[in-house]
């Protein structure tokens, strides 16, 4: 008989679960280094002596209670849906944190293994975990393994398989408190044990009374709807006062402090030391890179070189890759005048071949290196460094460090990027940093400031034009921190240990990003270059031209034509040049051209799957605000770049 | 100020130890700061974290609980971020957050 089973991985951020999930289903879910990186839950399936899995990879949090989106969807989850077990991730070299999640887990009745990952790490920093021990203490089945090379994944998923099949004999820890917090825990349970019968076949009743000594608001808003809520409310809003007066701390605070107090006990009694850790390599450079004086200097370093690599590689490649398919076309050309009418050639040609070719030789030199390059920088452990620095910076537009990371995201693509201010805390800074992240131009904006500007003016002008962008991005970020009314949060972060990024991982990231980039694009670009074919041959295209024209020429002086690849670059940004480059000779253009065709291009409406993006994360009304002041803001800074660029020229 | 406690909670050895930690607080307040006033490499324990009940919670949650002792690890210039060690974890704190976060010094660590 198949068996249909559902295995939920769950734990703290950055512990290894995306490679946990990968190891068990064979999937690619992106893994990288600094937490956070999982916002979306992720399934796979996988077959199993017989039995048919599903395995869900819940995002990294801390903790169940309701400071973010993910904590109630991972708590739901795991509370309403109940899966058959749950692989609670752990990493070995901070076993007392992460078992404070464990102990939240255990409260809240759910099946669970835990998978003590990163052991070869721990060990590296003399830290050895007895598993059997850890097992003994908690009632549960404890596998250690190394989730990038796969080691103990078969005997987890075992004794996953195990756990669920004779799941009655397991005796999991019960988390007991201080005196004071368990009669006061267990006189609320008593209480909604017997008033709320159903709620407590989703929730365990003694969760549901230490959630409500710590006014977890989700709880407080399930009870209300319940007959005898308030009664039961008031009654546990009592019990808390009462117990914060006597510790002067807030509950949360009072119960977190003891669940930790016996995540520190487990830890001690399950840790053994072997040698005092020696200061390495990586901690050398994490004191290097964090220096209050030279981190500065090293972080522009890293960014000036990176864009400095992805220039010079991607002017080479490109170049190189527009000789062999000159050579190319020509060939396809005379073969197919051969047998074919002229104008069915030239939509061949031009729609469908130039289309490909200039997707291959203007966009894919510059994106494959900056995928690389990226990917890199993620699994170092480098983001969370640049954005402890940057904290102070992203202050003063009223965001804090972490902000930086999706920044950085942004220049590979405004749609993660857009996805990643999730792990922003609240939605006013998601909105806030979502808000900028979109402006920061992304591969396919680099593509085109890189290949018309970099290429034809030269580098000076295009990094002028991403030095501007990142002052637009400070002005608008501090404009928009004034109005959007609200308060600032703090920074709360954890620094992840710097790693080797494991080459496999970076090829393996950079081939996935690399054919989405493929499929998700290319028929945009060939289907964009079929219909300009077609308007053209068909002098619609002209019509058009006419009526943009006084905006197209005569406020941003640009070619009258070059309207409509700005409104195809809606659909993709880096299709913009490709079919100017089809429209006019890119040579043709005037430096002033140039330079005010990219800035429109970097500024102007996020493309249609960024909008999408903006849409999901912040419904319409948001998504719309940021298109228009985009466009509106492009168009209006295009004209005055026009003019002022002019006036050096002319005289 | 817990005078009414006293008689509600009865005597109990929890009450009693947080009532001179209470005392210690009083004695010593000169002794307490915020964890940006830390040099690096300096220890302290954490006597409590003030501000709005969001973030303190939140700090609880990651660790940051009275009672656990804490490690400078670095400050950033012009009052950026602190990193610090807790619980074999290192944690970055924006200037604001740790100026809200009071530790005890550790006496050895201080004068090192």
């Amino acid at each position: 008989m198949a068996k249909k089973l559902r295995i939920a991985l769950a734990g703290n951020a950055n512990v290894g679960k995306s490679a946990i999930f990968n190891q068990l289903t064979g999937l690619n879910q992106i893994v990288g280094n600094w937490p956070g990186k999982t916002v979306e839950r992720a399934e796979g399936t996988l077959h199993f002596k017989g039995s048919t899995i599903r395995v869900i990879d819940l995002p990294g949090i801390y903790s169940l209670s309701t400071f973010s989106m993910e904590e109630i969807v991972s708590r739901d989850y795991i509370a309403v849906e109940k899966p058959d077990i749950i692989i609670d991730v752990v990493d070995a070299s901070t076993l007392e944190r992460n078992l404070y999640f464990t102990l939240q887990l255990l409260e809240l009745e759910a099946p669970i293994v835990v998978d003590l990952n990163q052991v070869d790490f721990a060990a590296k920093k003399g830290i050895k975990i007895d598993a059997e021990k850890l097992a003994e203490a908690l009632g549960v089945p404890v596998i250690p393994t190394v989730a990038i090379t796969g080691s103990g994944i078969n005997e987890l998923l075992s004794t996953a398989i195990a756990v669920i099949n004779k799941k009655g004999k397991l005796k999991p820890l019960k988390v007991k408190y201080g005196r004071e917090i368990e009669n006061r825990v267990q006189a609320i349970e008593k209480l909604v044990d017997i008033r709320f019968p159903q709620l407590c076949t989703v929730y365990p009743a003694r969760w549901i009374a230490i959630k409500l000594l710590e006014r977890d608001e989700d709880v407080i808003g399930k009870l209300k709807n319940y007959e005898g809520g308030k009664e039961t409310l008031d009654y546990a809003e009592k019990l808390a006062s009462e117990l914060e007066k006597i510790h002067g701390e807030s509950s949360p605070v009072i119960i977190a402090s003891e669940k930790y107090g016996l995540a520190t006990k487990i830890a001690k009694a399950v840790t053994i030391i072997e040698t005092p850790p020696k200061i390495s390599l990586e901690q050398k450079l994490d004191t290097l890179t964090t220096h209050k004086f030279l981190g500065y200097p090293i972080l522009a370093a890293v960014l000036a070189s990176m864009f400095a690599l992805i220039f010079v590689g991607g002017n080479f490649i490109s170049a190189g890759l527009d000789y062999v398919f000159g050579i190319f076309t020509t060939f396809v050309k005379n073969v197919l005048s051969s047998f074919l009418p002229e104008i069915a050639v030239d939509l061949i040609n031009n729609g469908i071949l130039s289309g490909i070719i200039a997707g291959i030789t203007v966009a894919l030199p510059y994106i494959v290196p900056f995928y690389i390059l990226l990917a890199l920088l993620e699994d170092s452990g480098y983001l969370p460094r640049a954005a402890f620095l940057m904290d102070n910076l992203m202050h003063k537009i009223g965001l804090h460090g972490k902000a930086f990371i999706p920044l950085i995201l942004g220049y590979g693509c405004s749609v993660p990027a857009c996805i990643g201010c999730r792990i922003m805390e609240t939605e006013r800074e998601r909105f806030l940093a979502a808000f900028v992240a979109v402006l920061i131009p992304c591969a396919a904006r680099t593509v085109v400031i890189l290949g018309l500007v970099g290429r034809f003016v030269g580098l000076h002008a295009a990094l002028a034009l991403y030095a501007f962008d990142l002052i637009l991005v400070f002005i608008l970020g501090r404009i928009a921190f004034k109005v959007l009314p609200g308060e600032p949060v703090g920074l709360i972060m954890e620094m992840p240990s710097y790693k080797m990024p494991s080459m496999k991982n970076i090829a393996m990231k950079t081939w996935s990003r690399t054919k989405d980039f493929v499929y998700i694009a290319f028929p945009i670009i060939i289907a964009g270059s079929i219909i300009i074919e077609a308007l053209s041959l068909s002098g619609l295209m002209h019509y058009a031209v006419e009526v943009a024209s006084p905006l197209i020429n005569g406020w941003l002086g640009l070619p009258a034509v070059a309207g409509i690849p700005l409104i195809f670059g809606v659909l993709r940004k880096e299709l913009s040049l490709i079919l100017l480059a089809e429209l006019v000779p890119l040579e043709s253009l005037k430096a002033v051209q140039m330079i005010v065709f990219s800035l429109i291009t970097m500024i102007y409406i996020p493309c249609v799957a960024t909008i999408a993006a903006c849409k999901r994360e912040f419904g319409w009304r948001k998504a719309l605000a940021i298109t228009v002041i985009d466009i509106a803001l492009a168009l209006f800074l295009g004209g005055i770049a026009y003019r002022l660029l002019s006036l050096p020229m002319t005289a | 100020m817990y005078g009414s406690k006293l008689l509600e909670g009865g005597t109990n050895t929890r009450f009693r130890h947080r009532r001179n930690l209470e005392r210690q607080k009083t004695r010593s307040i000169e002794e307490i700061a915020s964890l940006t006033s830390l040099c690096e490499g300096e220890k302290g324990v954490i006597v409590r974290a003030a501000g709005g009940f969001g973030l303190v919670r939140r700090l609880a949650e990651m660790g940051l609980t009275p009672g656990t002792e804490v490690k400078l690890l670095r400050k950033c210039s012009f009052r950026g971020p602190v990193e610090i060690e807790a619980r074999g974890v290192a944690l970055a704190l924006g200037y604001g957050v740790a100026s809200r976060v009071f530790v005890r010094p550790s006496k050895a660590e201080a004068n090192g």
